[in-house]
């Protein structure tokens, strides 16, 4: 009986995490360009070659993703390969979520 | 009992590995790498060790995990996960057979802890000991393949992975489920649950504690002490494979708990 007392409480338990955490947590994402473009407006330069050429084809992309998007940007469904062979996300850099210090490199 | 196992283990194999789609925003209870290109969900191992190094705990992962672990306990570790179905195999072929210490099982619960949780959360998953880049399962679905298809030039890498497989491939042949009893740390979330789990195998009043259930158990638990489940002093580490209810004398082994 306690077992069974024991599973019913876990299994709500699970199950309300589950729910919320696939249907209603949202994170705040980053893009790398808008990254440096926040670095620059406080007088710090970041050299990337062809950046400053190429910046105004790309829009700043940040935007909230819902927990199964983000576990499917960290998973190959998330990645796509580049003409050199390297991989990269297709996703904007995960490592920028909020509340976590970016690094400035 | 043990043929329908084997077929059920490759079908799930097959279909875990279809390739036909991808379907990665679910995490399978089970050790079967997503960066595999054929992979349809994603492992909830590799999830949770790049969420920790976030820093955060991906809740959908662990409910899904929990909610397995307590409906089902550990029985997809028996019929549905690939790298089960690889050992089971390899334990066939004839090899020198040796047993480990009992304590041993409890290395796969600090793997959990440090490898996938600590690692990335203190260093990155990028970090050469994170679990991913050691994980035989990731070196057969992921490496290898990747190896083939684009070359590398990380040998060194490449050749520590090769290197942790082979070992853990020659002591699956001698030890049965070497992996799922000490590394695997996916078994050790699964393994927290197992005692409160739905399915489950359980003595019915016909036991004469004869042992023979003992005698055929992959996981080596024991029983004779309560009547609590089939296996009263490792519960945690039954897949429900039913091999003790095949070779029961009296019928005594039931699998809802």
């Amino acid at each position: 009986m306690t077992r069974k007392i024991l599973l019913a409480i876990l299994l709500i338990l699970v199950l309300a995490m589950t729910v919320y955490g696939g249907f209603f947590r949202k994170f705040l994402v980053y893009d790398n360009l808008e990254k440096f473009d926040r670095l620059k407006n406080v007088g710090i330069t970041i050299k990337v070659p062809g950046y400053e050429n190429a910046s105004q084809d790309f829009a700043p992309e940040s935007q909230w993703f819902s927990e199964p998007d983000v576990v499917r940007a960290m998973t190959f469904e998330g990645i796509k390969r580049y003409k050199d062979g390297k991989l990269i996300s297709n996703y904007p850099d995960l490592r920028m979520l909020k509340g976590r210090i970016p690094c400035p490199t | 009992m043990e043929k329908i196992r084997l077929k059920v283990q490759i079908a799930c194999a097959a279909l875990l590995n279809l390739g036909i789609f991808q379907w990665q925003t679910i995490c399978f209870p089970v050790l079967n790498c997503h960066s595999c290109p054929t992979s349809i969900f994603a492992c909830p191992i590799g999830t949770i060790g790049q969420f920790v190094g976030l820093g955060l705990i991906p809740l959908s992962v662990v409910g899904i995990v929990a909610i397995a672990g307590l409906t089902i306990g550990r029985l997809f570790c028996g019929w549905v996960c690939p790298f089960g179905l690889v050992q089971d195999l390899l334990y066939k072929i004839p090899y020198i057979k040796f047993d480990i210490p009992r304590w041993t099982r409890f290395i796969k619960y600090g793997v959990f802890a440090s490898l996938v949780v600590a690692v990335p959360f203190f260093l990155t998953p990028a970090f050469p000991a994170y679990f991913c880049r050691l994980c035989p399962v990731a070196t057969i679905e992921s490496a290898i393949p990747w190896a083939i298809i684009n070359g590398t030039t990380d040998i060194i890498s490449l050749g520590i992975r090769l290197g942790i497989l082979f070992a853990i491939a020659v002591a699956a042949m001698g030890h049965r489920r070497f992996f799922c009893k000490v590394i695997c740390p996916l078994g050790a979330m699964l393994s927290l649950l197992n005692r409160f789990a739905l399915v489950f195998p359980e003595r019915k009043k016909g036991c004469v504690d004869c042992g023979a259930c003992n005698k055929v158990c992959p996981m080596e638990t024991k029983t004779g002490e309560s009547n609590f489940g089939v296996y009263d002093k490792a519960p945690e580490e039954c897949i429900s494979c039913l091999e003790c209810r095949d070779k029961c004398p009296t019928g005594s082994i039931r699998l809802w708990g």
